[in-house]
């Protein structure tokens, strides 16, 4: 009896041994290597895309190749050695355009894609493709360098993208995605476009240790899109940081947006979010942290605020937001409010302003923080009143609100401010 | 001498006055409904008030939403909206040609574009399927 399992068990052995023996042969035997150089047999990559069969590596060498509207609809492998260029002359066709499953594209530097108002054009152009990565590649001067539409667990990983944002409007987005799904876009610079990352009916999707800076417009663009997560990115010097409009369940952690100056600019814009994590991020000298307009059950943890304009904003209705453990170290105002009734709670923050005392030295404060400032409405209504922000008359009309409130909404406090600040950065 | 100086400051005066459209400036100026910044010069779109006021949109969408939730339409001196075809000029609203189609996507989701000429907006039907509407046809088909 046992011989006779032993025996079965040999034979299960040798059959995935064939099996497994057969596969790697096949894959050696039936992938080949097409090379394609000026001086090799094969010089563009278009006829080399044209002869490759599933499966196989289309290798280019280094050079310049003039070639746009080179349709991939078969599974290949195209890779760059020692960063070829691929110039698009400024014609109105992207470079690549794909559409397959299962390939690669890497080790490319693009240039010159040229732009238009009413076609897409980009560098690399996705359509209908699943399992794909694009990797290691360079665009500059391009008009989009990305444009993925309706496509499924593909890989945008360690890209450079420079634009020349010359002009705001002429310039495109860096990674365009258009109703796609379960997206990894990770490591990627990103400067000098419209919108660093632009996700329009995206889901399920993530976004992580990207550089986004000196965008004419947003590091990143959400809108209308649901479940996804952004982490560990980098958000500087745009037009405004992240834009995060008519979307449902984002999270939002450790990244960072700072010196997004200007009069309307901020590090977050928040439009119609509802049911979001907005944990460990820090907000550093941005015109306005947070912009908060009509935002439901959103939960603010671990944040770092220092050296904003304005820490939060609020605009228009929110309800059921929760501030727990942030720091809010010398912004100008902390919160701007702009209605007198308040559903939104604000607990154990640390708040530089605070001037309160802990007798019981459980590092509470014993009376409560009032973050709101008679001053930010008037603000609020009259935005040159902002010349006297250091004026003694405001701070003695901001002293008498905190000691009555009558504008402020009375409930609009934190009960347990922190004596010292929570995991301080430095 | 000083009649002169007289007539000009007088005329310079109602000058201001006038109610007209204003430029809008790409890549600055801010969309009144949505707060998004307007970039795109084949689909941003203005209304200005009877007093002169001008308000800016990223989308076309966008001011005939503004318009229906106010409800302040006979208040404005000027509805208008990008030309398509003539990126950066804007045209009449209330005698525009609009398109609803897959293939021209709009900054806010609608695929929204408007047309100066409904021969031109045929042409670009064609290329592109979707639906030609006019103003009031697009009020009521946004409103559902």
């Amino acid at each position: 009896m046992a011989i006779e399992s032993l025996m079965k068990n040999n034979t299960k052995t040798i059959y995935t041994f064939i099996i497994v023996a057969f596969l790697l042969f096949e894959n050696s035997a039936f992938a080949t290597t097409i090379n394609v150089c000026s001086s090799c047999e094969i010089t563009s990559i278009k006829e080399a895309v044209l002869i490759a069969k599933k499966g196989d590596t289309i290798l280019v060498k280094k050079g310049i190749f003039k070639e746009t509207q080179i349709n991939i609809t078969k599974a290949v492998h195209i890779i760059g050695e020692n960063m070829p260029i691929l110039d698009g002359e400024n014609k109105t066709e992207s470079i690549f355009a794909v559409s397959t499953d299962n390939f690669t594209i890497s080790g490319f530097k693009f240039i010159n894609v040229g732009l238009s108002y009413t076609k897409e054009i980009a560098g690399v152009f996705i359509s209908k493709s699943t399992y794909f990565k694009v990797t290691d590649n360079v665009f500059e001067n391009v008009f989009y360098a990305f444009i993925l539409q309706r496509t499924k667990y593909g890989l945008i990983k360690h890209n450079q993208i420079k634009g020349s944002a010359k002009s705001e409007v002429t310039s495109g987005n860096g990674i365009h995605l258009w109703k796609c799904s379960h997206m990894r876009i990770e490591q990627n610079t990103i400067s000098g476009m419209r919108d660093g990352i632009y996700f329009e009916f995206v889901s399920n999707s993530h976004i992580s240790n990207n550089r986004s800076m000196d965008n004419v417009r947003y590091g990143l663009h959400f809108m209308f899109s649901n479940h996804n997560e952004y982490h560990h990115n980098e958000f500087k010097n745009n037009g405004a940081g992240v834009a995060v409009m008519f979307s449902k369940f984002i999270k939002m952690h450790h990244n960072t947006f700072h010196f997004n100056w200007g009069t309307a600019s901020y590090g977050l814009l928040l439009k119609e979010i509802y049911d979001a994590e907005i944990n460990d991020n820090v907000f550093e000298q941005n015109t306005i942290g947070i912009n908060i307009d009509g935002c439901n059950r959103i939960n603010y943890k671990n944040n770092h605020f220092i050296r904003n304009g304005w820490a939060l904003k609020f605009t228009g209705g929110c309800y059921a937001n929760v501030f727990e453990f942030n720091n809010f170290m010398h912004n100008a105002f902390d919160l701007s409010y702009n209605s007198r009734l308040n559903d939104n709670k604000f607990e154990a923050n640390y708040w530089s302003e605070y001037t309160g005392y802990d007798i019981d030295k459980n590092g509470i404060g014993d009376v409560p923080f009032r973050p709101v400032k008679l001053f930010s409405y008037i603000v609020n209504k009259t935005p040159e009143a902002l010349v006297l922000l250091r004026s003694l008359f405001v701070d003695i009309i901001n002293f008498s609100e905190k000691v009555s409130p009558v504008f402020t909404p009375d409930n609009l406090k934190d009960n347990k401010p922190l004596m010292k600040p929570v995991n301080p950065i430095n | 001498m000083k009649r002169n100086l007289l007539v000009l400051a007088i005329s310079l005066l109602f000058m201001a006055c006038t109610v007209k459209p204003s430029k809008i400036n790409y890549g600055s100026d801010h969309c009144h409904f949505c707060d998004m910044t307007i970039v795109d010069k084949t689909h941003a779109s203005q209304y200005v008030t009877k007093k002169g006021k001008p308000y800016m949109f990223d989308a076309i969408e966008c001011m005939v939403n503004d318009l229906s939730k106010n409800n302040n339409e006979d208040n404005m001196a000027f509805i208008l909206v990008s030309d398509y075809n003539k990126p950066g000029t804007l045209i009449n609203a209330k005698e525009a040609t609009f398109l609803i189609s897959e293939k021209i996507k709009s900054p806010m989701g609608a695929n929204l574009s408007a047309f100066n000429s409904k021969k031109i907006a045929e042409k670009y039907l064609q290329e592109n399927g979707g639906k030609l509407f006019t103003w009031e046809q697009l009020k009521v088909k946004l409103s559902q």
